[in-house]
């Protein structure tokens, strides 16, 4: 009997498997897959993912903002720049997404956590990277072969394997909602995008590759894509949770991404020997400077204080915006409420008030702490002020 | 024995087509003959599931399943003497006609999931009142200042015959394998006011495929059985 199921799952899988894959070649210009294909039903449900995404509250709408990463983009976008189209999304993880019809998201912690113009535009190549080689389709494609060999093999396995494939990248609170609502929430949205989400290593190393060659050929500097990724595997290690740090940079504020030193080794290689290149740091930071407290502020949400000092602390490197960014400490280090932690938040907070770009909240925060504090050391209170 | 078959067939299509009504009160005025009903075009997503389990959006699917439940609705409409506009949204999705609609959607899944959700909101066990408020005016002045809109939202997967057959396979094997289903969530919202009058949501049966304008019109028949129209 058993044998004879093994039989007849394999002649389903085969039946159920694609014609042939296509390989890595680029896409063709103004592409639009026919209505009735797995291609174009992708291209539908990114369709109204996008429209939901265009009048989304969480969206920055800064002109000036939204100009400047558009130029970014079409740097390194060569000919495919018309067909991309990007919205920045006030969410505080790192992270950038592309779709396979052109609608392309990157997150403010993104955005916060790139140090210049120049690792700017190698994540932005690297996301367009997977969509000039439809990294989207193929991962569908590669979903469908896994889940077929896992069907070889046991029938109960793929049953289970098939559940967790299309919950996977969304969140507990996704599948508990999907359950509480019998499937009548998006499963299509969620399986369609997760295919997106799920691109193998293969084709982010790949990605890598094609962000670092048009990042280059842009005239950034080659070391820019490495040098991002590090401080992101820097940052992973400070993070207040083990489970984030035992991670290979893998899950949590990288979901989308997973590193591995592999991937920055792969980098190093590419950039030996090449020539420096601009890294318009400046000009990236006087870019994102109006949005720095807020998008600071929302960071402070994700609860991990280790992370967030770190990328402070490395914000602060250049000496600048040190009002702002000693707030945000202070902030960080009031929340946390460790033993010591409001005297060394005091601390900051006098910090930051010494700079002009201090936001007003600083001398509100000072005020309160002077306000609760024990009464020996009001007197040393006044004496600073 | 040809009876027998007939009478499990039976109660198997009414087992299988389920229909589930909220209205927000029993003795609701209906809507007077000729009231202008704002058919809002359903938001439908059809996917195949294949024998493995994974889904693939197929938008032409969605695209006959919304055109065929929107023709129906405005059939059903005019046979009860209604007179049915129908309304694009992706022509709105800006200003405050586009917020309405978000807000309906809103609204929407928050009736999904306290009022049909396994764990009923305990202030929402007995009654169905949900409104998007007087706002919801914007959406008739809109639209030529249309009394009712009526909402339809639809998800779903058809199995792929590899997947149907795994499903028998499984069946004898003792292991359930999910098989297609699609679920059609339908609202009826007051434009003057914004109140949310009926809701229903539909598990269609294997004749009430929305592909085809038969099974639509099943379809429906049984999403509009009780609503007060």
């Amino acid at each position: 009997m058993r044998r004879a199921l093994a039989g007849v799952a394999l002649a389903c899988a085969i039946g159920a498997a694609p014609a042939a894959p296509a390989g890595a070649e680029p896409r063709a210009l103004g592409l639009r897959p026919d209505v009735a294909t797995a291609e174009g039903g992708l291209w539908a449900e990114s369709d109204k993912a996008e429209q939901a995404a265009r009048r989304s509250g969480e969206r920055n709408s800064s002109p000036e903002l939204n100009a400047y990463v558009t130029r970014v983009a079409c740097g390194v976008a060569g000919d495919y720049c018309p067909e991309i189209r990007i919205y920045l999304m006030e969410r505080p993880f790192f992270n950038a997404t592309m779709a396979p019809n052109g609608y392309m998201e990157v997150w403010s912690g993104l955005m916060l956590r790139a140090e210049n113009e120049a690792q700017l535009s190698f994540v932005l190549g690297h996301e367009i990277g997977h969509f000039k080689e439809n990294h989207s389709i193929e991962a569908q494609r590669a979903l469908k072969n896994r889940m077929t060999g896992a069907m070889v093999v046991g029938l109960a396995v793929a049953v289970a394997g098939a559940a967790a494939a299309v919950n996977s990248p969304s969140a507990d609170a996704a599948r508990s909602i999907m359950d509480a609502t019998r499937g009548i929430v998006d499963i299509v949205y969620l399986g369609a995008i997760s295919s997106f989400f799920a691109f193998s290593r293969e084709n982010e190393t790949d990605a890598d590759g094609m962000g670092f060659r048009s990042a280059v050929a842009a005239g950034y500097d080659p070391n820019a894509g490495a040098a991002l990724w590090r401080n992101l595997v820097e940052e992973q290690k400070k993070s207040d949770f083990e489970k984030v740090r035992r991670e290979e940079a893998r899950g949590g504020l990288f979901n989308t991404h997973p590193l591995s030193e592999d991937r920055i080794r792969a980098l190093d290689t590419l950039a030996r020997g090449g020539a420096p290149g601009r890294l318009d740091r400046e000009a990236y930071r006087a870019t994102i400077r109006p949005h720095l407290g807020a998008w600071l502020r929302d960071d402070l949400r994700r609860r991990d204080f280790g992370q967030s000092f770190h990328l402070i602390e490395r914000l602060m490197a250049q000496g600048e915006d040190l009002g702002t960014l000693n707030f945000y400490k202070g902030e960080a280090l009031r929340m946390r409420r460790k033993d010591g932690d409001l005297a060394a938040a005091r601390l900051a907070y006098e910090a930051a008030i010494a700079h002009a770009d201090a936001p007003a909240p600083a001398w509100r925060e000072l005020g309160d702490i002077a306000r609760w504090a024990p009464r020996r050391s009001a007197r040393r209170l006044r004496d600073l002020s | 024995m040809k009876r027998l078959i007939l009478a499990i067939a039976l109660l198997c299509a009414a087992g299988c087509a389920t229909a589930n009504t909220r209205l927000a009160s029993e003795d609701l005025p209906r809507p007077p003959a000729g009231s202008r009903i704002l058919i809002v075009q359903p938001d439908v997503s059809l996917a195949l599931l294949t024998a493995v389990g994974v889904q693939e959006a197929r938008a032409d699917w969605s695209q006959q399943g919304r055109d065929n439940i929107a023709a129906q609705l405005t059939t059903a409409m005019a046979a009860k003497n209604h007179a049915a506009e129908a309304f694009n949204p992706t022509d709105a999705v800006d200003g405050r006609v586009g917020q309405v609609l978000r807000l309906h959607k809103a609204v929407g899944e928050s009736i999904l999931f306290a009022s049909y959700g396994p764990i009923p909101l305990p202030t929402k066990k007995k009654n169905f009142q949900w409104t998007l408020g007087e706002g919801a005016q914007e959406l008739s002045r809109a639209a030529g200042d249309a009394n009712y809109a009526l909402f339809t939202f639809a998800r779903g997967t058809y199995s792929s015959s590899g997947r149907a057959a795994m499903a028998v396979v499984g069946a004898l094997a003792g292991v359930a394998i999910p098989t297609g289903q699609q679920q059609v969530f339908a609202s009826l919202v007051d434009l003057r006011t914004g109140q949310v009058l009926w809701s229903n949501v539909v598990i269609a049966s294997p004749n009430s495929d929305m592909r085809e304008g038969a099974g639509a019109e099943a379809l429906v028949k049984l999403l509009l059985k009780d609503a007060p129209l």
